[in-house]
């Protein structure tokens, strides 16, 4: 009787796959292999640690890049564009649970931003954190966290997705609480662990359902897989509760799980507070593509998230997404007007992003979402390396009210960063942000359902003009207010600067009405260059209204902060000169800075029912089982009474003994910390993976196994 | 599923019982009667007792062993196995009764109780042929071992090779289980011939080679084969050395007989054979060489000990009945001359307080005996005739050029095998130039009690014996 089988790999596909199609599984698995070997080597080994690390990922970027000529080929021959490699992975009496890769357009576009913005930040990192002493322990969770957000990408099962995605929460954990030491970095890697551990039994419990209900897991199985007509129709028939069919109750479901990771209300209080670990991990990870990782979800199930929807109509989860999403857009939004920390303003825009592509998603279809989801990676992982740089010059010093004038000082950093701040803000035509954001205001206003979300994202987007143009002015204009001189970071950190803000302008292209590559691609339609895209009815003047509204805000911004005057020595003697707009309306600019009183609001209602849980649970402990125990121990203890009369030396000589037991293991342990007992353990490791490879080549080699 | 029959169970497990009753009577006597007796008294009782009770399961095994099986087969019990389990016992009694005097545990209760446990564990060994009854079996050896390697209080030399025995034994135990799970999920079953079945039925597959290397690093550390066997030097320098005479001797023999029925259930596929054999290559090089620079003999033994697995290996991965036969009959003599050597050893460092090779220095002069049994130990590990050492070595290589399997790889492996034992000679020799050209600024007489001197002298001659007459030893698996 066979409860676990491991099959070989037996490829379920019709046609011969192409070569990058079966190796697919090679583009997580190099880096987290790569993860392994760093984790392997001694913590002196910095160059090889980092070589590693960046040699893996561009290794997977070059694979990205031949998947996504290889997609490229499909989609201009007119084949079909999304392909499938499956594999039974276990078998459970007679159901066999499978898993597998998807190469489709959604999944190669994020598959080459991952590795590519990755990858420079990757380089970047050598100089943000050459003088940290856990230099190799740093690349080692960074190439793991690639591999498990690139397996994300491409897994063709929920059950797989599942996986990687938890992978990527572990790494975030590690890497928010890098700098374990400081009291807050360890509190926020808690906070952020816990948090979008709420989403995600939400997404395990619509994933168990869905397993129940569909008997797959897989995404696409050639008409059999979870997000194919015949599942969609079978899960539309069964109704859940409060008139809600399954597929709807599930697309919830799975949407809180992403809601969790990709930091929407009321799920977002980690994401700020992620900003604790080191400015590459969160231009990687909370800004370009861990976060990006919910909206990917649901572009993924999004066959779940649309089922039933007829023309003009929407369903009961994309009408959530969609409020959802705009009021995170215009939460984040308000609150980043009023942060004083580089890295916070930062955080807050991205929640407010991430609202947007979710509403791009919902109102838009996948297209609109993702196409913002690639830029925002972009100019986002460009502003927050500039923000890593501007910190690393002014020495770690993050708060805006100490810096001011770097436009001298930091002449790159200061292009690059106004690239990425008007990229944000969505200056017209130049920058890749207006079309992203545009198109996503624009499928807003053709929502059938409401405008509010229309509305909404409008003030978002005039409040996002208002507060870059805010941080440059703190930052950048002005004269300096800090303590000691300011410095140009080293060629390793501005070379990544300016090849994303190269990409911040460029990527605008692929998404104009005129020539919308990046939604033909996706939807595996011909294009076309057409100048009359622009003349669909109302585009142009939303296109003008939203142009007018973001120079309008940049303009008020400059005029309040463009030519701040407030010196060194009120700014060292800690005493600010108060924010225009904190001397105009203290009172709101006081909630707002409090990030509406979120976190207390939590403070006062979850985190005090756990409080309660935990209270009842030490009295339990205390009282109930504390009490049996003392009741037995009592007895133990006459036992031992009864033992001693009979030989009252024995104790005393084994205490003596216990004493000096200890004193020798002390010096064992000291000895075995000295390297020795690890560099044996490293060794059998080495060894084994050693004989395994050549086991494995030899294999290959004489023709025993196909790989 | 058929009916449990718990008469078989109970009548192959009668060794295993005995062993387990004695070492409870042991641990009882010590503790009830002999609390306020003297601590040499309290050693030589327990030894005693418990070379008795493994002399007991060791003559009820002579004449009660059938070719039987318990537990669907898991547990089995022929000829082979019944005489590899009386090897076992007789190294145990040897192993007790040579360190009757050793004065390194207060606890010598525990002690022998815990080389009975020990022994269990062996006995279990050689006849398990189930993945799971393999593993428990295991660890029972090994936890008993890890403890036992500890044993050595007050000296922080044993703590120390203790914990780094049981950190890489730990996690070579966890790699092989994860190995077996691997198996288990390839073959669906964890019964070692039905493994051989199924795996000579699937395609070989990369998981299948992961899943032999996770296996051969939990064996390979058990018979410490490079490159998983760096513990050995630190363990049997630092062990008390009964307990490094047994990790040396019964231990090495209960895991190479089970190498070999896992060899039987694995060498259908493709990569078994190669992981074998890159260990065997591995361990030839790496134990011959590092013999060489060490000036402790302990260390001499361990890199010896893990140059002697390589030679094993070779007979293993040829895996003909020929060469599985010398393999366990090299493994059985191999232990008698280390446990022999142990005790010599464990002589000179009551003397003189050391094991390095200076102090061997002068030891004919001062004990003509011991030296002279020394003389035929060690030579017969460096496999010169007429002692044993050299009729098994000769056996095993002829075995291995015979086997169909080693066409390819026979003869370039024995070439290696033979020039490893060339440089072997080199390193005993420079324990005997001690022992025999170098005077000593002590010439005091060792203190050696008669008991020593007979088990030595016992010891000596079945090495000369059975190497003059090599019929012996097959007729001792006759007896069987």
């Amino acid at each position: 009787m066979s409860l676990l089988q491991l099959a070989p790999m037996a490829e379920t596909t019709l046609a011969p796959a192409a070569w990058i199609v079966r190796n697919l599984w090679l583009i997580p698995a190099i880096p987290m292999a790569a993860a392994g070997l760093i984790a392997l080597l001694p913590q002196p080994q910095r160059r090889p640690a980092a070589a590693l690390a960046i040699g893996s990922l561009a290794t997977s970027f070059l694979l990205a890049l031949v998947a996504f000529v290889h997609v490229l080929g499909n989609w201009a021959s007119g084949a079909p564009t999304r392909e499938t490699i499956s594999v039974n992975w276990l078998s459970v009496g007679s159901s066999t649970l499978q898993m597998g890769w998807v190469l489709d357009p959604l999944a190669v576009i994020m598959l080459v931003m991952v590795t590519f913005v990755g990858s420079l930040i990757f380089l970047y990192s050598t100089g943000y954190m050459s003088h940290d002493v856990n230099f190799t322990r740093f690349f080692c969770f960074l190439a793991l966290f690639a591999g498990g957000m690139l397996g994300v990408i491409i897994a063709n099962s929920l059950l797989l997705l599942f996986m990687c995605w938890e992978i990527v929460g572990l790494t975030s954990y590690l890497l928010i609480g890098f700098w374990y030491h400081k009291p807050s970095a360890a509190a926020a890697a808690k906070k952020a662990f816990l948090t979008t551990r709420v989403g995600d039994i939400f997404f395990l419990l619509g994933m168990v359902w869905l397993y129940a209900q569909t008997g797959t897991l897989l995404f696409y199985d050639h008409g059999a897989g979870s997000m194919e007509p015949a599942a969609l129709q079978l899960l539309l028939g069964q109704h859940a509760a409060w008139g809600l069919s399954a597929a709807a109750a599930i697309g919830l479901l799975i949407f809180a799980g992403a809601a969790g990771k990709s930091g929407q209300l009321p799920l977002h209080v980690w994401l700020p507070d992620a900003m604790e670990g080191p400015t590459p991990v969160s231009a990687l990870i909370h800004a370009a593509t861990m976060v990006a990782a919910g909206v990917y979800l649901v572009a993924r199930v999004f066959p779940l998230m649309s089922a039933g929807a007829g023309p003009g109509m929407t369903t009961v989860p994309l009408t959530v997404i969609a409020w959802i999403g705009a009021a995170t857009a215009l939460f984040g939004a308000i609150v980043a007007v009023a942060q004083f920390d580089i890295k916070r303003i930062l955080a807050y825009s991205t929640v407010s992003q991430l609202g947007y592509m979710m509403v791009g998603l919902a109102t838009g279809g996948v297209a609109v979402g993702m196409f913002h989801l690639i830029t925002h990676a972009f100019f986002k992982a460009l502003l927050f390396l500039g923000a890593g740089s501007v910190i690393h010059g002014c020495h770690e010093e993050q708060d805006i009210r100490r810096m001011g004038g770097l436009r001298k000082a930091m002449p790159v950093t200061f292009l690059a960063y106004t690239v990425g701040m008007l990229a944000l803000s969505g200056f017209p035509i130049f920058f890749s942000g207006f079309w992203s954001k545009d198109a996503i205001v624009g499928a807003a206003h053709h929502w059938p359902v409401s405008q509010g979300p229309f509305w909404m994202l409008l003030i978002g987007a005039v409040l996002t003009a208002f507060y870059m143009m805010r941080q440059i002015g703190y930052v950048f204009l002005g004269s300096w207010r800090g303590a000691g001189h300011a410095h140009e970071s080293p060629a390793v950190m501005t070379f990544p600067l300016l090849t994303l803000a190269f990409f911040a302008i460029a990527l605008g292209l692929l998404g104009t009405p005129a020539w919308p590559w990046f939604t033909s691609f996706l939807e595996g339609r011909s294009l076309s260059l057409d100048l009359a895209g622009f003349q669909e009815p109302g585009l142009l003047p939303l296109m003008a209204a939203t142009s007018v509204l973001v120079l309008l805000a940049l303009a008020v911004g400059w005029r309040l902060y463009g030519r701040r005057t407030d010196t060194q020595a009120s700014a060292l003697g800690q005493v600010f000169v108060p924010d225009p707009l904190q001397s105009a309306a203290p009172r709101i600019f006081g909630w707002v800075e409090s990030r509406l009183y979120f976190d207390e609001l939590y403070a006062v209602t979850v985190l005090r029912l756990y409080a309660l849980c935990g209270a009842l649970a030490v009295w339990l402990d205390r009282c109930l089982w504390g009490g049996i125990v003392a009741v037995v121990s009592a007895g133990f203890r006459q036992l031992g009474r009864w033992n001693k009369s009979i030989d009252s030396g024995w104790i005393d000589g084994g205490f003596d003994k216990g004493c000096e037991e200890l004193t020798t293991a002390g010096g064992v342990l000291a000895w075995l910390q000295a390297d020795r007992a690890p560099a044996y353990l490293r060794t059998l490791t080495i060894g084994l993976l050693l004989l395994i490879a050549a086991l494995v080549i030899a294999a290959s080699v004489t023709g025993q196994v196909k790989l | 599923m058929t009916p449990v029959s718990y008469g078989d169970i109970f009548r192959i497990l009668t060794p295993e019982t005995i062993l387990e009753v004695v070492s409870l009577l042991v641990l009882f006597v010590d503790l009830a009667w002999l609390r306020r007796a003297s601590q040499a008294v309290r050693m030589r009782t327990a030894s005693l007792l418990g070379a008795f009770g493994s002399l007991l399961s060791l003559l009820w095994l002579l004449p009660n062993h059938a070719a039987i099986s318990a537990m669907g087969g898991a547990l089995v019990s022929d000829t082979t196995v019944a005489a590899l389990q009386a090897g076992i016992l007789g190294l145990t009694v040897l192993v007790l009764l040579l360190g009757i005097r050793e004065r390194f545990s207060r606890n010598p209760g525990e002690y022998v109780a815990l080389v009975l446990l020990a022994t269990t564990g062996m006995l279990l060994v050689a006849a398990a042929r189930d993945l799971l009854l393999i593993f428990v079996s295991l660890e029972l050896l090994s936890l008993s071992l890890y403890v036992l390697a500890a044993f050595a209080k007050a000296r922080a030399a044993s703590a120390e090779s203790a914990l780094k025995y049981y950190l890489f034994g730990g996690i070579s135990a966890a790699f092989m289980l994860f190995g077996f799970s691997y198996l288990y999920g390839l073959a669906g079953t964890t019964y070692l011939p039905a493994i051989a079945a199924r795996l000579s039925q699937l395609p070989l597959s990369p998981i299948e080679l992961v899943a032999f290397v996770l296996v051969a690093v939990g064996l390979g550390f058990k018979v410490a084969a490079a490159p998983f066997h760096l513990w050995a030097p630190d363990t049997y320098a630092g062990a008390p050395a009964p307990v490094a005479a047994l990790i040396a001797s019964g231990s090495k023999v209960a895991s190479f007989a089970v190498l070999i029925a896992v060899t039987a259930a694995l060498v259908p596929a493709w990569g078994w054979t190669a992981a074998l054999l890159c260990m065997a290559a591995a361990s030839i090089l790496l134990g011959n060489l590092s013999a060489l620079v060490q000036t402790s003999v302990r260390r001499i033994l361990a890199c010896s000990a893990i140059a002697h697995a390589g030679y094993m290996l070779l007979g293993i991965a040829a895996h003909t009945t020929a060469s599985n036969q010398a393999v366990l009959v090299y493994a059985l003599t191999y232990a008698l001359t280390t446990v022999g050597a142990f005790a010599v050893v464990a002589l000179v460092e009551r003397s003189t307080g050391s094991d390095r090779l200076d102090a061997f220095a002068g030891l004919s002069a001062r004990s003509p005996l011991v030296a002279a049994t020394l003389l035929v130990f060690l030579l017969s590990l460096a496999g010169i005739p007429p002692l044993v050492g050299f009729w098994v070595k000769f056996q095993l290589f002829a075995a291995v050029l015979q086997a169909p399997a080693a066409t390819g790889w026979g003869l370039g492996m024995v070439v290696l095998a033979i020039a490893g034992s060339a440089v072997s000679l080199y390193y005993y020799l420079q324990v005997l130039k001690r022992a025999y050209v170098t005077a000593s600024a002590d010439s005091s007489p060792i203190d050696v009690t008669p008991l020593e001197s007979f088990l030595l002298v016992l010891l000596a001659a079945a090495v000369l014996v059975l190497g003059l007459f090599p019929g012996l030893i097959s007729g001792f698996f006759a007896m069987f």
